[in-house]
């Protein structure tokens, strides 16, 4: 085994295995499909089922390490009977192993996972980019900018790197794309060199104040600490203008203050104006081609929750019992991905969760919470 | 009246109550703690039974487990105990009486605030201060609310002042105030993990002695005489006995087996006998509740070495069917992340030199380390382990029974606590 052995270099390659082009074609088709349409009809779950067991079944196939890990279960294509019955494999696992379906010539792409501790990063190779700009559109514009009309541009402020700062980032990627297909002439990113621009930020933030033009802006939430931190010591307060949204996204593992989401967004209200009912969390990985919203701003009124875009299915699994947790209880979220088709299409995240009416919901590890014993729990011991 | 407005409350009563205690001779007041710890000591002791019977609840250990490890903890923690450590320590109970150029004494108050689940810490920790002749403010852990209250109630018993110099004030330690109120005490004591105890020091002022007990980790060894036939079997068992005690929740619970053993199938074997003996004490003495977060990690590492062994790695998973107990059969030595519960990684190194090294490469904190079946050269590997920061080595199946003489962190148990003091005046 070459642990996490990704090349970055993008190579040239010949076409892709008919099977898996065929796969893509049907999964992209799906992902076409306007979301609005799809969330008023019932989740179609015999057209999942039966692309996720043929996904499987190709990824079985052409990605070893995860035949061997499938096979040591006793899962095999052959006696698979449903999707929720594929093994998922834990988003850890992309540190240790190259994980795809293809061959190592036809990577395009290496995202990597962010590196906050000394430990190795994963590595995520993709063989094309269409599946997963196809996907994170539809998902990020019922999510985060549901009442923009066809054709319109909003003006979004991003605090993470551009693409071109952040190559191996899928995040900075999604939004590089968003702000592509969907951004105002005076949408930008704000982070450069690694730190966030806070005067060029604010310049803009009051630009868009004086336009009276609605902001997303959209972030990391470590980024949103920081500009919070940076606004309060400048004395600076703004109310953003009405319309405005704020999209947060990733934890805060290894980052120097840590703020519980509710008091990270009582925060931003205060500083930015906005509130809390349109500030929505976003829960991805790079592990994953999908993304999932927040529900509060297209679905105002109705409790929060993360809606599941629907060529992904989420299980929340009893850790004792290795089933599905009863509804509302507390499990291992488990995501399946149909447009992870040149990787794996079933990831266990080490993130905890429970359903929810609608939807799901991403808990917390308990940060906080008192130890039980004088042994320490050991990720930052090992350095996990 | 607030948290705060209590703990000021009780440091007022103490300091009283504290003078009176030093007025007696610190002998006499040994005898007292020694009777008492006498009485939790002994095989039919009404307090361990008190305590076994209110902790299943707030801990999540099961009553089995709480039974076995009050036994096995309290047995050696005896009166005799007691006086051995006040000798090893001061020299003998004179000492904390000697009005001559050369004094020890405890401080006038001692605030200690206790962590974690375990209720043999917490005994100590309130012992330690009185036989110092420092009346103690306790803060009780979250998951623990009876161990300082029932051995407040055997002191009181025995001897109504040294019940007056125990204090138990509760309250959420992110209390602020409450916390400066208990950071005004002459001597503060915390347990609990790296972070809450430096936000515990903070509340300290640094004119106060502030003894802090951090996280560490125990481990095991063991050597080429260890990995085979009925040794095996033995040592195996006893390192179950290590793991499931206080369901590996002790800083004194070892995390890893490493088999410094080059032969072929060493690791293995002892994997399985370890495997085979934490289900046999999962039918005895059953793991207790775990949180979701707990469960979900240990299911995590577990398919994670599913992972590696996929990945062409020599790395097998024994576990049972829930979370119950888990064993890892690892390929090399490099030390991976410890969810607890009774989940055990067993690491193979071709020689004592090669486990030593892959320890320091990310040096842990270590608290003890239990060895054996290296036959000569096991004192030599001993003493390397104590060079490295031990404070413990014995042999595996006593880990979860230290001395109450054992120097935790490698602190004394008494001197860390005391007020030493000389008058160099030339007469």
């Amino acid at each position: 085994m070459t642990p996490n052995a990704e090349a970055t270099e993008h190579h040239g390659a010949q076409g892709p295995d008919p099977a898996r082009a065929a796969l893509d074609a049907r999964v992209l088709a799906w992902l076409r499909e306007p979301l609005s349409a799809q969330d008023a009809a019932p989740p179609d779950d015999e057209r999942f089922d039966e692309l996720a067991r043929t996904l499987f079944g190709f990824q079985f196939e052409h990605c070893v390490p995860y035949r061997r890990f499938c096979e040591a279960r006793g899962r095999t294509p052959a006696n698979l009977q449903r999707w929720s019955e594929i093994p998922a494999i834990p988003a850890a696992a992309f540190k240790e192993l190259p994980l795809r379906s293809f061959s190592r010539e036809r990577i395009c792409r290496v995202f990597r996972t962010s590196g906050t501790t000394a430990t190795q990063r994963g590595a995520l190779a993709l063989d094309t980019l269409e599946l997963y700009e196809a996907s994170l559109l539809p998902s990020f514009r019922r999510g985060v900018l549901p009442d923009l009309g066809p054709g319109a541009r909003a003006r979004l402020r991003i605090l993470a790197p551009a693409p071109d700062d952040a190559p191996d980032s899928s995040l900075s990627h999604m939004f590089g794309v968003v702000l592509r297909e969907l951004g105002d002439e005076r949408s930008g990113f704000d982070v450069r060199d690694g730190a966030l621009d806070v005067r060029g930020l604010h310049a803009a933030l009051v630009a868009a104040c004086d336009d009276g033009v609605p902001v997303a802006l959209c972030g990391t939430a470590f980024a949103f600490v920081h500009l919070l931190d940076a606004f309060a010591a400048r004395g600076v307060r703004l109310v953003l203008p009405p319309g405005s949204r704020v999209m947060e996204t990733g934890g805060f593992k290894g980052r120097a203050r840590e703020l519980p989401r509710a008091q990270l967004y009582e925060a931003i209200a205060t500083s930015l104006g906005v509130a809390p009912d349109r500030i929505l969390n976003q829960y991805g990985m790079t592990e994953l081609a999908s993304q999932f919203y927040d529900s509060v701003l297209c679905l105002p009124g109705s409790p929060r929750r993360k809606l599941a875009p629907p060529w992904t299915r989420v299980r929340i699994l009893d850790p004792e019992r290795g089933e599905e947790a009863a509804p509302g209880a507390v499990g291992i979220v488990q995501i399946f991905d149909l447009a992870n088709t040149g990787s794996i299409l079933a990831i266990q995240t080490a993130d905890l969760g429970r359903t929810l009416a609608g939807g799901f919901d991403v808990l917390g590890r308990e940060a906080g919470a008192e130890a039980r014993g004088c042994s320490q729990a050991a990720d930052e011991l090992f350095g996990a | 009246m607030s948290a705060a407005g209590a703990v000021e409350h009780a440091l007022a009563r103490l300091r009283p109550a504290g003078a009176a205690l030093r007025a007696r001779p610190a002998a006499a007041v040994h005898d007292a703690l020694a009777d008492v710890l006498d009485a939790w000591s002994a095989p039919d002791s009404p307090w361990q039974s008190a305590l076994a019977a209110e902790l299943p609840e707030p801990t999540g250990f099961s009553p089995q487990t709480l039974r076995e490890g009050l036994a096995r903890g309290l047995a050696g923690y005896t009166g005799t105990a007691l006086r051995a450590l006040v000798r090893s320590e001061l020299g003998g109970p004179e000492t904390l009486d000697a009005t001559g150029r050369r004094r020890v004494h405890g401080f006038e108050t001692t605030a200690t605030v206790l962590g974690g689940a375990l209720p043999l810490p917490a005994l100590v920790a309130l012992l330690a201060p009185l036989a110092l002749r420092s009346p103690v403010l306790v803060k009780p852990a979250v998951y623990d609310p009876s161990t300082a209250r029932l051995f407040a109630r055997s002191l009181a018993e025995r001897d109504p002042l040294l019940g007056a110099c125990v204090e138990i004030v509760d309250f959420r330690r992110d209390d602020a105030a409450a916390m400066a109120a208990l950071g005004r005490a002459d001597c503060v004591v915390a347990t609990g993990s790296d972070a809450a105890v430096a936000a515990i020091g903070a509340a300290v002022a640094p004119s106060r002695r502030f003894v802090a007990h951090g996280h560490r980790v125990s481990l095991t060894l063991l050597g080429p005489e260890a990995t085979r036939g009925a040794a095996c079997e033995h040592h195996a068992a006893a390192i179950a006995l290590d793991v499931a005690l206080w369901d590996q929740l002790g800083c004194l619970s070892p995390v890893s087996v490493t088999v410094a053993d080059p032969a072929a199938g060493a690791a293995d074997r002892v994997a399985e006998a370890l495997g085979a003996a934490l289900a046999r004490l999962e039918t005895s003495m059953p793991r207790g509740r775990i949180a979701p977060a707990a469960a979900a990690a240990i299911v995590d590492e577990r398919a994670q070495a599913e992972v590696r062994a996929a990945g062409g790695l020599q790395v097998r998973v024994l576990a049972s069917p829930g979370t119950s107990w888990t064993v890892v059969r690892e390929a090399d030595a490099q030390p991976r992340p410890a969810p607890l519960h009774r989940f055990v990684r067993v690491h193979p190194a071709a020689d004592p030199a090669c486990a030593v090294a892959a320890l320091q490469s990310r040096h842990p904190p270590l608290a003890a380390v239990a060895i054996a079946g290296f036959g000569a050269a096991e004192a030599a590997l001993a003493s390397r382990l104590l060079e490295l920061g031990a404070s413990r080595v014995c042999a595996p199946g006593a880990l979860q029974t230290p001395p109450l003489a054992w120097p935790r962190g490698g602190f004394g148990v008494l001197t860390p606590l005391a007020r030493h003091s000389s008058d160099e005046r030339t007469l």
